[in-house]
């Protein structure tokens, strides 16, 4: 299999959307992980077999993509585990969570070296609770020396 | 730099550059020593690390095929990644955090306070704390640990803030934000910390202790290490008489080479020590170099491990500043009045989204796992490091179904968690969650083991020949010139993070070598010169036998 069909390769995108979904992202994010799987099926007669059978299973007897969000939630329970349904959650996992994009979403601010690092830029400054001792209790001891 | 020739017969040849072998290597050639570092991974330097965790992770793990037998959860959720450590010039010091503990008193004798447990192979060590004490002092002021050597401690960051706070929300009383191997202040010719929050990527400013810009060009600067990038130990050799000769290697350019040696130190780390010397099986040693025991590879441990994550309705930010800077003694002593034997430290972690997706619940999906990760900002995160049990059955050994570049069996790790194992970590992951409860965590989530990154055991320290494969210098009992300097040659694994006490056992080792070739206690392999052109420099006449040793 040299290219996904259009028809897997949406699919794929409401599979890894419905897996792990976030409502403020849009479908860019989840275009990531079809990719992979695209690159990862490439010249892979095996990938590409799972993931042909992978979806006839889903779209059966609904095309998955047509489904409703709770319907599509029983789809992949129904299929939890297969072959299809691990190769696109490990491939989510590791491409959705790996992308600026979806950083900002969540509020991770990513690459900090460039930047200074944090150390004047808010690596302290939680407010909500009082500072704590850094150092160890003298009047309490170690367990070590 | 030096190049030694493959002939010459005084080298040390070390495998493995990271905190054993790389400090090794610098306090071997402060003595004087000629020293060849083989190191399989390359030559990175800081500024080509990168504040990315999945391609630092490409850029710096070994990769090299393993595999994995067992009920431990990482066997099914990371097959082929039993342990994430590194694979280049540094080894693992280039992306670990840098807590520091001292081992404990007891932790040196878990056969008299851990007697009696069904399927636990406990043996004291040959040495005590009084024995290694003045080692971790040194090491201390080598690596610059905080709140030694007048060393401040690192200011509290803000994951830092909820950790301390929620120690005291439960009653603790011993918590500090570290015995940490990161410069608060300038020191050594390194910058302080500017709080990047990422070291399990590399430090780009050098703030962090590695080997890699310490020990490394100290050694180079004495004159006399050879470090040899790009070259992947195969074999031990050995002669008739079943001493060292030298190593077997892949050099950079994929060429097979023999370097012989005086002394060979392996320091591969714990799975790839075991595993070259089960590779260097031959006559005398059919079970494997130095095996006469039974013991090589087995009582692999890994350490307790675990981790809470806890979600806040404010802001947190955990992943700004240093990651692991918070410690808690609390649960560390032996108290079997908890129902398991041994202790455990709390210790602060952060992880970026991308490794928190991988590792906050292997295999998990849906809402409950996104919702989570919406939390992010709001999420503190602690780890729970703690002694585990030493078990014959936990192993490395070599799986010769699957065969790496070389041609090598792969190692194959094999681990079950012990009972007691399983009693601790209910434990720690309770207290770790009463903890954050204390401070008013909305959610907190409980994260199993990742893949090892404390590797333990599997070559261990024993009194008597019978009962391990080192003794109390880490000098193989059946192969006099052959030493082990990793933490494989621990006896038992304490509930402390491993470093320090690797490095402490690195300069006595050297100090010993250094003692015993003066002596002319240790015998020299007899290997017969192939014939092939020795390569390197000629040998200096100031560096004849004899003469090499005591200079400092
Ligand atoms: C993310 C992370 C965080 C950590 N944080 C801490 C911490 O806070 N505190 C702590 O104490 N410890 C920590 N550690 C553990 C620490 O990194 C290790 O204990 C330490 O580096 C082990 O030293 P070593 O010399 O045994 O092996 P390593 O440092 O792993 O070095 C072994 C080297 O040997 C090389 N090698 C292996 N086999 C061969 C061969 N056959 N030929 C040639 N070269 C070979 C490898 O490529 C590697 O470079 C952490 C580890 C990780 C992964």
């Amino acid at each position: 299999m040299s290219e996904l069909s259009s028809h897997a390769r949406e699919t794929t995108l409401r599979v890894a959307r419905a897996m792990y979904p976030h409502d403020a992202l849009p479908d860019e994010a989840y275009e990531k992980v079809v990719r992979q799987i695209e690159v990862e099926a490439r010249g892979n007669e095996a990938i590409g077999a799972t993931i042909e059978q992978g979806i006839a299973e889903l779209d059966d007897p609904t095309p998955f993509k047509d489904l409703a969000g709770d319907e599509q939630l029983a789809a992949l329970l129904r299929v939890e585990g297969g072959d299809y349904f691990n190769l696109v959650r490990a491939t989510a996992v590791v491409e959705l969570y790996d992308n600026p994009l979806v950083w900002k979403a969540l509020g991770y601010e990513g690459p900090s070296v460039h930047l200074g690092g944090y150390v004047t830029r808010g690596f302290d400054d939680l407010d909500w609770l009082p500072d704590p001792p850094i150092e160890l209790d003298p009047t309490v001891g170690s367990h070590h020396r | 730099m030096p190049r030694y020739r493959y002939d010459d017969e005084d080298v040390v040849a070390i495998v493995g550059s990271g905190a054993g072998g790389g400090t090794l290597a610098h306090e071997l050639t402060k003595a004087g020593h000629k020293v060849v570092l083989l190191e399989a991974g390359h030559h990175h330097t800081p500024d080509e690390f990168v504040n990315d965790e999945w391609r630092s992770f490409k850029q710096l793990a070994w990769l090299d095929r393993r595999t994995t037998s067992g009920s431990f959860r990482v066997a099914k959720d990371f097959p082929n990644l039993p342990a994430w450590i590194c694979k280049t010039v540094g080894g693992t010091t280039v992306h670990w955090a840098g807590c520091c503990p001292r081992f404990m008193e007891h932790e040196f004798k878990t056969s008299t306070y851990y007697d009696g447990m069904d399927g636990v192979n406990a043996l004291d060590w040959p040495i005590s704390l009084a024995d290694i004490e003045p080692y971790y002092e040194r090491a201390e002021a080598k690596i610059g640990l905080t709140g030694t050597n007048g060393i401040p401690q690192l200011p509290a960051n803000n994951n830092y803030k909820v950790f301390a706070n929620g120690a005291q929300g439960v009653g603790y009383k011993r918590f500090h934000t570290g015995r940490y191997a990161v410069n608060p202040v300038p020191r050594d010719g390194r910058p302080a910390t500017i709080q990047d929050g990422f070291a399990f990527q590399g430090s780009k400013n050098r703030s962090r202790w590695s080997t890699l810009y310490t020990e490394i060009p100290k050694a180079q600067a004495t004159g006399k290490l050879d470090l040899r990038p790009g070259s992947h130990v195969i074999r031990v050799e050995t002669d008739g008489q079943g001493l060292a000769t030298g190593v077997t290697y892949i050099d950079a350019d994929g060429l097979e080479q023999f370097q012989r040696a005086r002394i060979v130190a392996v320091a591969g780390n714990a799975i790839e020590t075991p595993r070259l010397l089960l590779n260097s099986a031959g006559n005398l040693f059919p079970d494997g170099l130095a095996n006469s025991s039974g013991q090589l590879g087995r009582n692999y441990m890994r350490h307790l491990t675990a981790s809470v994550y806890a979600i806040f309705d404010k802001p947190v930010h955990m992943y700004r500043g240093e990651p692991m800077a918070g410690h808690i003694e609390d649960e560390a002593p032996n108290d079997p009045s908890r129902g398991f034997v041994g202790g455990y430290y709390l210790q602060l972690l952060s992880l970026g989204v991308p490794f928190m997706a991988a590792f906050m619940d292997p295999g998990g999906w849906g809402r409950e796992f996104t919702s989570a990760m919406e939390g992010y900002t709001n999420m503190a995160g602690l780890w729970l490091v703690g002694e585990d049990m030493p078990q014959q059955t936990n192993r490395v050994t070599l799986n010769h179904d699957e065969l790496d570049q070389f041609g090598q069996p792969v190692p194959n790790v094999h681990f079950d968690d012990h009972p007691n194992d399983l009693a601790m970590r209910e434990h720690a992951w309770q207290a770790g969650q009463a903890l954050y409860e204390s401070v008013g965590a909305v959610r907190t989530i409980r994260t199993p083991p990742y893949p090892a990154t404390h590797n333990i055991g599997t070559a261990r320290m024993s009194e008597r020949a019978q009962d391990g494969v080192v003794n109390a210098f880490g000098q193989a009992h059946d192969v006099p010139n052959l030493f082990v300097s990793d933490a494989s040659q621990f006896t038992t694994g304490a509930a402390a993070n491993p470093t320090l006490t690797i490095v402490a056992l690195a300069i006595r080792q050297a100090e010993y070598i250094t003692d015993q070739l003066r002596a002319g206690s240790i015998p020299s392999g007899h290997a017969v010169w192939d014939g092939r052109d020795p390569g390197g420099a000629a040998p200096d006449a100031t560096e004849l036998p004899g003469q090499t040793v005591g200079a400092s």
